[in-house]
């Protein structure tokens, strides 16, 4: 059972109204009236909510879904290739990694999208090359603003406050926009200032903006406002939140965004990785490596649950990507190095579970011993911009029609 | 009184001089200011754009001038000015055979096995981990290019606050963004240091030989991939980007073109920080780019480039917004486009014109830039009066939480600027910072010697230890993993080399070799500077403050607010009775303006 949305501005004028405490100086933000409106008007234009995880480092897609069905996988890997008695089997070709029983469920479930083949013409093999294409969907080009930046302008042009999260030390090149703020923070705990006791109810006021004119001002007044509001609701549906699933050792600050979710912020787009280059697993990776799934499939499986309990499971997808596979054939140090194309994952109760896209062929290789890709990752893109949030004008975002997966029932 | 405490006491007495200064200057146009639209708050919005600001003496200096002369003295500096400035002092990290350093660790170590040799070490003959010493050699090299950049920027950051040419290294620092390279992937702090050199003595110059000196320079061939632009299989990443980003800007060149000019400059390439033609990588055909044909090579493609009116419109507006709005109207852009073309491509003459002009000065101009992060941090260490960068807070770690690491720009395409330097958590960032430099943090760990990976850490315990290699380099601490259990651990395994430990081994020599930063912090005294003033209470204190550190005053409800504050911090409205014990509540209230959303503006 959701709150009546309805109640909770009055509750945190409430709340504010007491931390203000300088009753000559306090300012309470007009912008109330403003938030409670964003808040019921809420996500995308059809109320979907989209997440999008990044595994930063490059996953090895491989062996995360085991072809075990060609034997290919294991000349190529006659050291880390997984036996297939140690898979999680899902079908007569593939099998999971064997830490990633949360991946298994879901996909047994049909909660889980696997799109095989995901790339780029002219890979690059740079992590932050390779991870600024992803971040701008312009592949061997350059674009200030990010695809989520843009997306965001797109479906909310009117840049509601607090529509685009990133939890994140640093603000993504993905969520950076012309017209939105988007909400950037790491630990809800430490969204705040860093500030002495003695200045703590000074610096919680910001002016009206009033009649100023200046334009950057205004814009420097309404982010100091929204820094205040955010910072408040998002400290605020932190301490509220509590859940009793088990999200495993690293939550990929997928529990901060349930709890957002849960205090009806009127997010349409998180962004959260996995993060420091975690994934680039050049040695002796399969233990490594498969503890990184391991943790993964822990926290996607128990966001998935987690959402389910708060009711709210039917209007959440999330897309789950890296910035590249990793090389067909094993390193001298069992390990591999920096690929090409991967296998990309949607997540959701209102996904049509299974395999789409076609695996590459592991004996005809693209140069460098790698994946030649069979779907241009912003098909997958589109697919959740146009299939999930129906937003139709595509070329917009991509610069062209990529077409898209018929994905959702 | 001084002249500027004077001014600055007239700007907070009438709260909206501000706005009315320049009400005679006109937007959107280039002709020069009037003589009454020169005054101490026009010098003050010269010195914020043209530099990174001043104190009130700096600034009265300006305005003491006839505007012409002010901005001739910015635009057309002396070099000797700088004679109390050092040249970088190198480390001495680098050794011949480093270079051409490989593109990864997997080609360095592909290189030793074939010819058993790389980076100048030799492979072990026998025994176990053969290849180890090339590996640690990698990591080091690695390890001592990222620590001695951060080196280079300190000094450039030293620079920018203690230059007596200011503008200098305003326009290195917008041609470090325009021509955006990265150290992670040059790798080579010489390379980064020389093109920074390049942007002190030519960014005021020629355009076009600016651009022919990058299009040569290592830093950018080496960013670019220029090596792999050969005759027969060019690569078109150089040309695109040139045309794309430097010059022209998408859409003024067919896909053709790119092809054409890419061929143009096949065998442009680099032996260590020398720029070289490969003769027989070069093609010398004949191409036809941009309407033109003949047997062009790369200078002759720029020279081509340049003679495109959309060129000098393109670069004169980018320096436009960079010095004084976001927004640039078409015909603006082709006015500042036709001076730089008619003084050809004279950066110093188009500057010149900007900052005499009207639109400078105009209400829509004045405090309406966002300032970028490394502009905040010098602007506010300048403003403070400081001689240089203080090392407690990192000045690399500082502006990099706010989203702005000198050589790390995010993209090829530089900063975005503008509004996209903040967010929500950035201006409370930008709150945080000011407080890390009026009240350092005394648990500061300096990050040029402590390494802040928790892996490398463990390795280095564990080695200490005295456990063997392999033990040592178990994976232990994903998320909260902790150590691998014991029965886990292999015996020390035979293999050619192990990379956790060489990154942990390139660490210890790195910081054995790379100079240490200076960690003094910053000499701070608000109390005399107030008394010098003869300021004698609260209100005039806050007046002053205001006046001093902010191009945009706050409401006046601010204004009571921060004086309300230090008064009752005092204990006094009296400024000259709480003399002896008033630094640190100064402090805080002046952490509270740099908290301000005004103080973000320049």
């Amino acid at each position: 059972m959701k709150n009546n949305i309805k109640d909770k501005p009055l509750a945190r004028r409430q709340l504010l109204a007491g931390m203000a405490g300088l009753s000559a100086l306090s300012m309470v933000p007009p912008a109330f009236a403003q938030a409670a409106q964003a808040a019921a008007a809420q996500a995308a234009a059809n109320g979907k909510v989209l997440v999008i995880l990044e595994l930063s480092g490059g996953n090895d897609g491989l062996n995360t879904v085991v072809p075990y069905g060609d034997d290919a996988y294991y000349r190529q890997r006659p050291n880390i290739g997984i036996p297939k008695s140690d898979l999680r089997i899902i079908d007569d070709h593939f099998g999971f990694n064997p830490g990633m029983a949360g991946f298994e469920r879901l996909y047994k479930d049909g909660k889980m999208a696997i799109v095989h083949g995901c790339g780029y013409e002219n890979p690059s093999y740079s992590h932050f090359t390779s991870m600024a294409y992803w971040h701008t969907a312009a592949p061997n080009s350059g674009n200030e603003y990010g695809w989520v930046g843009k997306l965001a302008d797109a479906i909310a042009p009117h840049a509601p406050a607090n529509f685009l999260v990133n939890i994140a030390a640093s603000q993504s090149l993905a969520v950076r926009s012309e017209k939105h703020v988007p909400v950037v923070f790491d630990d809800p705990n430490r969204f705040m200032r860093e500030a002495f006791a003695a200045e703590k109810e000074a610096l919680d006021i910001v002016a009206e903006i009033g009649a100023v004119e200046n334009p950057s001002r205004r814009f420097l007044l309404d982010i100091a406002r929204s820094a205040n509001d955010a910072s408040a609701l998002v400290r605020d549906a932190w301490s509220k939140y509590n859940s009793p699933v088990d999200y495993g050792v690293n939550d990929l600050d997928l529990q901060k965004v349930v709890a957002l979710l849960d205090a009806d912020m009127p997010t349409g787009l998180y962004y959260v990785s996995y993060r420091n280059n975690a994934f680039d697993t050049h040695v002796f990776q399969n233990d490594l490596h498969r503890r990184l799934l391991t943790y993964t499939s822990d926290a996607v499986s128990a966001f998935i649950q987690d959402l389910e309990r708060i009711g709210r499971a039917d209007d959440v997808a999330l897309m789950i990507f890296s910035e590249f596979g990793r090389r067909v054939p094993e390193n001298v140090s069992l390990g591999t190095d920096h690929g090409a194309a991967n296998a990309m994952f949607v997540v959701g109760n209102q996904i049509k579970g299974g395999h789409y896209g076609e695996l590459p062929s592991l004996t005809e290789l693209a140069q460098g011993e790698n994946l030649a890709y069979t779907t241009d990752f912003r098909k997958v893109y589109q697919t959740m911009t146009q299939g999930w949030l129906e937003y139709g004008n595509s070329a917009n975002l991509f610069g062209d029609d990529f077409g898209r997966f018929d994905m959702f029932s | 009184m001084s002249r500027g405490l004077r001014s600055i006491f007239t700007l907070a007495t009438f709260g909206l001089a501000l706005n009315s200064v320049s009400l005679m200057a006109q937007q959107d146009d280039l002709s020069p200011i009037s003589e009454q639209d020169w005054n101490y708050e026009s010098a003050a919005h010269l010195l914020e754009r043209a530099g990174f600001g001043g104190t009130p003496d700096q600034i009265s200096e300006l305005a003491a001038m006839s505007a012409e002369a002010a901005v001739h003295s910015l635009v057309y500096f002396d070099p000797t000015n700088n004679s109390h400035l050092l040249p970088f002092e190198h480390s001495g990290v680098h050794e011949p055979g480093l270079e051409p350093f490989p593109p990864s660790r997997p080609a360095t170590t592909e290189l030793a096995k074939q010819t058993g040799e790389a980076l100048g070490v030799k492979v072990k003959p026998e025994g176990n981990r053969r290849l180890q010493p090339v590996v640690n050699k990698f990591f080091y090299w690695l390890r001592a290019s990222v620590l001695e950049t951060n080196r280079v920027s300190y000094w450039w950051a030293d620079r920018m606050v203690a230059s007596r040419n200011p503008l200098q290294e305003k326009m290195a620092l917008f041609w470090h963004g325009h021509y955006a390279v990265n150290e992670s992937k040059v790798r080579d702090y010489r390379k980064l240091l020389n093109e920074l050199e390049l942007f002190h003595e030519m960014g005021t110059g020629s355009f076009r030989d600016l651009m022919v000196a990058v299009a040569q320079d290592p830093a950018m061939l080496s960013f670019l991939d220029a090596g792999v632009n050969v005759r027969g299989a060019p690569n078109e990443n150089f040309a695109r980007e040139i045309m794309e980003l430097f010059t022209m800007g998408v859409g003024n060149y067919s896909e053709m073109d790119i092809r054409e000019a890419a061929r143009a400059f096949t065998g442009w390439n680099y032996v260590d920080l020398e720029f070289v033609i490969n003769e027989q990588q070069h093609d010398d055909g004949e191409k036809n780019f941009l309407g033109r044909s003949g047997n062009f090579d790369g200078v002759e493609i720029i020279d081509i480039i340049m003679e495109q009116p959309v060129t000098a419109e393109y670069i004169a507006s980018k320096i436009y917004r960079f010095f004084v709005r976001d927004e640039i109207s078409p015909a603006m852009a082709k006015e500042l486009g036709s001076v730089l073309r008619e003084a050809d491509y004279d950066v110093a003459v188009l500057l010149e014109t900007i900052f005499l002009s009207q639109d400078f000065y105009s209400p829509a101009s004045i405090g309406s830039q966002i300032k970028s992060p490394v502009q905040l941090a010098v602007s506010t260490y300048r403003k403070l009066g400081l001689q240089d960068a203080p090392g407690v807070p990192d000045f690399n770690r500082a502006t990099g939480a706010l989203s702005q690491s000198l050589f790390r720009p995010p993209t090829v395409a530089g900063w975005a600027g503008g509004r996209s330097w903040m967010t929500p958590g950035l201006l409370l960032e930008r709150g945080n910072f000011a407080r890390d430099v009026l009240f350092p943090d005394i648990n500061f760990v300096p990050p040029d010697r402590v390494n802040g990976s928790s892996e490398i850490r463990s390795v280095a315990d564990r080695i200490r230890e005295g456990m063997d290699i392999t033990s040592a380099t178990q994976p232990s601490s994903l998320g909260a993993g902790g150590i691998m259990a014991e029965s886990n651990m292999l015996a020390d395994r035979d293999e050619e080399f192990n990379t956790r430990y060489g990154s942990f081994r390139g660490w210890q020599m790195a910081i054995e070799r790379v100079k240490p930063i200076s960690r003094h912090t910053a000499r701070i005294n608000l109390s005399e500077m107030l008394v010098e003033q003869g300021v004698e209470n609260t209100a005039e204190a806050i007046d002053y403050l205001l006046a001093r550190f902010m191009r945009v005053q706050p409401d006046n409800s601010t204004r009571s607010m921060l004086i309300e504050f230090l008064s009752d911090d005092l204990g006094t409205t009296s400024i000259v009775a709480a003399q002896t014990y008033m630094e640190d509540s100064l402090r805080l209230v002046l952490h509270l303006i740099m908290s301000q959303p005004e103080y973000q503006l320049s």
